[in-house]
């Protein structure tokens, strides 16, 4: 039996219009023709071709690393890799049969160079070798070069000038790569906008060290006894991604810039995220390094179906949504706190969250040794939720009865006492937790 | 037995053996599956239900979208996911078992069934009926499948079933403890709202002839009848009250949701997965003592391992290596069963007060009333189930039970799907 359609995730991008917003980041994923083609075929709208600089660079062996917890594996990765190891040549052959064979699909191609003349030139040799957009990589963190990757982006004056050098050889879009090694990405972005480019895509890969060698007494990975600090991605990155964007999207200036965005996109979910927080286009290398393209299917039927039950007809009428529910924390209210809730029939008297509110709480669940039995002093526990946090078992604390703080909170006068209701009564929503 | 105990009994023969995941075990089982490049799993699946992609979508959060798999291969995926005897199936190849033990693929399959039914998703939608109308005779896995898909495709399908429920064996057989009656009450319900009808309590050749159906306008048939006639050997005391078979016994409590009286001391013949549906039916329904008399060895036994494991965990006695030989009684009733080494001289003498010869079913004589299609000595329907389940009716077709004689419900499903392609070319090409 066939599946039928839910929704219609086509999206314009930058005067493109997209199948759908999923496309392969610039990396060694989109590296040649037979990697893009199988991506499209397994239903990508597009792809950002890995950077192409005008000369090859020398790569070290080995090259990658990854951090797990417990025993999950790759919740971070991190690669030493600088940009395209193929001939100038052999690239803009692959463009042009790219966009030769695959029309519709969209070809965003990444590109890298050392002086403004490189910039110009790359410009309009992919330009006419067929791309729709072109990504300036601002942000590689692992160039070996000067005036290349991370550094031009914490530099105004160098994505000023690399940026009007695109623009230079070009007609196409122009979107700018940003690097999270900043502590404000609006100002480098307001700065390539201001030189004329169109769209913002972050983010590239955080500055990091994974792990410690400690016989060699070195780092992961090692490269004949040394190694380097270098760019991670993935699952770890998705939070300091959504940030970043949430920030951009929040700036006056640059809130209608569209943005593709990054970092960690392995799910339906990721991607609803992204786009919640006003993400036309979507890109992931990770993910697709540690499964393979399979995972498109996945974001196209999850997104699809959730959009469906939603009533979202197009993903414009979400992009965005989530921006004006986050505020700054000055903006909380703070006048109430939500209590947890034990579901005693769930309950497996591990004692975990009586461990945690104590050594990392306020105390206020107590342990009854004879029947293994967790309670909750409703007297001491602040609400923080920690404890249903670490419970292990689905849905076993969840959050339960909300109290509003007295107005004299921090006083001893008489009023110091907490309510379950006060006048004109608010309706406070509590997120919800599903395993 | 007094009322409460009774009641119990009834509680437990109602309830489901194995739990079900949650979420955050079921995303603990989809870690562990390898996501294998050939999907070994889901090449070992009869029906196509392709476990590989649907705990690959588990494993990326679309648990809808494992279901929507699920259902577009084997439209009984939920029942399925209980009854199937996974470790000699989409278990059996499992990659993972060279690092530990196979995926539960069997309780992912459930997981997204259940969460698609808990979150109200429907992955299959009705299709407009403007196609010609086809009978189902019968309503077993092998006629549900193939009306559903049938349904999809545009055309009108009439099920015909004899029984007062739909679902053939799957109402009348397998144990609650398995496949509780309202998984295949809701899938049932699946199929009806994809516009299939089911007319209950007909029993074509006997209601209704094929004749009057072609009349009706039904251009193509499928004999999905199933088989229901019991084997009982032929050893005296077979009269006594108190014997009875695995047809009669199972098909008496799960309709009456357990209210049969199961006998204190039960003894079943057989070694198959119906005998040990039988001695679970028993002992869950509170019988003291369950022995199963089996002339083979264990490892001999039929019976998938799983369910011989589990009815040994239920404190039922297995006796191997016999022959019933003599059926013992007072004042008409039973009281005992003999029975002779099936390798060796010795013999053994059972007391019990109920027998249950779970030996096998065969198609009964009146199959011959359906149609006029050609039939075997052993009364099973000639029709190659394999490939395009044509009998040497041209319009009529015939698979599941009653044509192999006795095998899984997902290979009744495998072959469901094959009907309905069958009789889709045939109305498209030749019908016309
Ligand atoms: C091995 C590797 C090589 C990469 N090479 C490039 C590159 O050439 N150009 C670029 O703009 N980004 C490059 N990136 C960064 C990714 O495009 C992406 O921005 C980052 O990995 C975050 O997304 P992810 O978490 O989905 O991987 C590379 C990342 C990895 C892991
Ligand atoms: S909400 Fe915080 S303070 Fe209250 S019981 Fe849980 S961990 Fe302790
Ligand atoms: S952590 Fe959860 S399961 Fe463990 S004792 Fe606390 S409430 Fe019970
Ligand atoms: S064979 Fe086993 S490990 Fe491999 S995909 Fe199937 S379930 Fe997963």
């Amino acid at each position: 039996m066939n599946k039928r359609k839910h929704a219609d995730l086509s999206v314009d991008f930058l005067g493109f219009k997209c199948e759908n917003p999923f496309f392969l980041s610039s990396s060694p994923v989109a590296a040649t023709y037979e990697m893009c083609s199988k991506f499209l075929e397994a239903g990508g709208g597009g792809v950002v071709f890995k950077t192409i600089g005008t000369y090859i660079p020398d790569e070290c062996s080995p090259r990658f690393d990854h951090v797990r917890k417990e025993g999950q594996p790759f919740l971070g990765f991190k690669n030493m890799e600088q940009i395209s190891d193929h001939p100038y040549k052999e690239n803009l052959y692959y463009l042009k049969k790219l966009k030769e064979d695959y029309p519709t699909k969209c070809l965003i191609v990444s590109i890298m160079g050392s002086n403004e003349e490189d910039w110009t030139r790359l410009a309009k040799d992919v330009t006419e070798a067929g791309a729709d957009i072109i990504e300036c990589n601002f942000s590689c963190p692992q160039m070996t070069q000067e005036n290349m990757g991370s550094d031009v982006g914490a530099s105004v004056d160098l994505i000023d000038a690399f940026t009007k050098a695109t623009l230079k050889g070009t007609n196409i879009p122009v979107m700018l790569k940003m690097t999270p090694n900043i502590e404000k990405m609006e100002v480098p972005a307001t700065a390539a906008i201001k030189a004329g480019g169109h769209a913002i895509a972050a983010i590239n890969t955080i500055k990091a060290i994974t792990h410690i060698d400690l016989d060699l007494m070195t780092a992961l990975p090692v490269v004949n006894g040394k190694s380097s600090i270098s760019g991670y991605s993935g699952a770890a990155a998705k939070p300091i991604a959504l940030r970043f964007i949430a920030n951009m999207k929040q700036d006056d200036y640059l809130k209608d810039i569209p943005i593709s965005g990054m970092g960690g996109i392995e799910t339906w979910e990721d991607c609803a995220e992204f786009i919640s927080l006003g993400c036309k286009n979507l890109q992931f290398t990770t993910s697709v390094m540690q499964y393979g393209y399979r995972i498109v299917e996945d974001m196209i039927s999850g997104l699809s179906i959730w959009m469906e039950e939603k009533g979202y007809k197009s993903i414009d009428d979400f992009c965005g949504k989530a921006l004006a529910n986050i505020v700054p924390a000055d903006n909380l209210e703070r006048d109430f706190k939500v209590y947890p809730k034990i579901d005693y029939d769930k309950c497996v008297s591990c004692g975990r969250c009586y461990i945690s509110c104590f050594d990392g709480a306020h105390q206020a669940i107590t342990w009854d040794v004879e029947n293994r039995k967790v309670e909750i002093d409703e007297d001491k526990c602040v609400g923080c939720q920690l404890c249903l946090h670490v419970c292990p078992v689905a849905n076993c604390i969840t959050p339960g009865k909300v109290v509003f703080k007295p107005k004299d909170q921090f006083g001893l006068g008489s009023e110091a006492k907490y309510v379950e209701a006060r006048s004109g009564d608010r309706n406070i929503t509590v997120g919800q937790y599903d395993e | 037995m007094s009322n409460n105990v009774k009641q119990d009994a009834k509680q437990n023969y109602l309830c489901e053996e194995v739990p079900p995941f949650t979420i955050a075990t079921a995303m603990e089982e989809a870690s562990r599956c390898l996501l294998c490049l050939d999907a070994p799993c889901s090449q070992d699946c009869p029906a196509g239900t392709n476990p590989g992609d649907f705990i690959r979508a588990i494993r990326f959060r679309n648990f809808k979208g494992a279901a929507e798999i699920i259902r577009t291969n084997n439209v009984l995926g939920g029942i399925c996911a209980r009854v199937c005897p996974y470790e000699v199936l989409c278990e059996k190849g499992c990659s993972r078992t060279g690092i530990d033990k196979p995926i539960q693929i069997g309780r992912l399959q459930r997981f997204a069934t259940d969460y698609e039914k808990a979150s109200g998703f429907k992955p299959l939608k009705k299709v407009e009926a403007t196609k010609e109308k086809i009978a189902m005779i019968g309503s077993g896995p092998a006629s549900l499948t193939c009306a559903a898909e049938l349904a999809q495709k545009g055309y009108k399908v009439t099920i015909f079933e004899e029984k007062a429920k739909a679902g053939g064996v799957l109402s009348y057989g397998v144990v609650p403890a398995r496949l509780p009656q309202y998984i295949v009450d809701e899938e049932v319900a699946l199929i009806k709202d994809l516009g299939v009808e089911i007319v209950l309590n007909t029993k074509i050749g006997k209601d209704k002839t094929i004749k009057d159906l072609k009349a009706e306008g039904y251009k193509a048939f499928f004999i999905g009848a199933g088989i229901q006639a019991p084997k009982i050997l032929d050893i005296p005391g077979t009269d006594l009250d108190g014997v009875t078979n695995a047809v009669e016994y199972l098909g008496s409590a799960k309709p009456s949701n357990g209210d049969i009286e199961p006998g204190s001391k039960v003894v079943v013949i057989g070694g198959g997965d119906v005998a040990m549906d039988c001695a679970t039916t028993a002992r869950l329904l509170g019988s003291e003592k369950v022995m199963i008399l089996y002339r083979r060895t264990r490892e001999e036994a039929p019976a998938h391992k799983i369910e011989m494991n589990y009815v040994e965990s239920l404190g039922v006695h297995f006796h191997y290596g016999f022959t019933p030989a003599e059926i013992v009684g007072t004042n008409g009733k039973v009281t005992g069963i003999k029975g002779t080494g099936f390798r060796d001289g010795s013999t053994i003498h059972l007391e019990c007060d109920k027998v249950v010869f779970a030996i096998g079913q065969m198609p009964d004589a009146s199959v011959k009333d359906i149609s006029d299609v050609s039939i075997s000595p052993k009364n099973t329907i000639i029709a190659d189930e394999e490939t395009d389940c044509r009998t040497d009716i041209p319009y009529i077709f015939a698979g599941g039970d009653v044509v192999s004689g006795g095998k899984t419900v997902v290979q009744a499903v495998a072959v469901g799907k094959r009907a309905a392609d069958s009789i889709d070319t045939y109305i498209s090409k030749e019908a016309k």
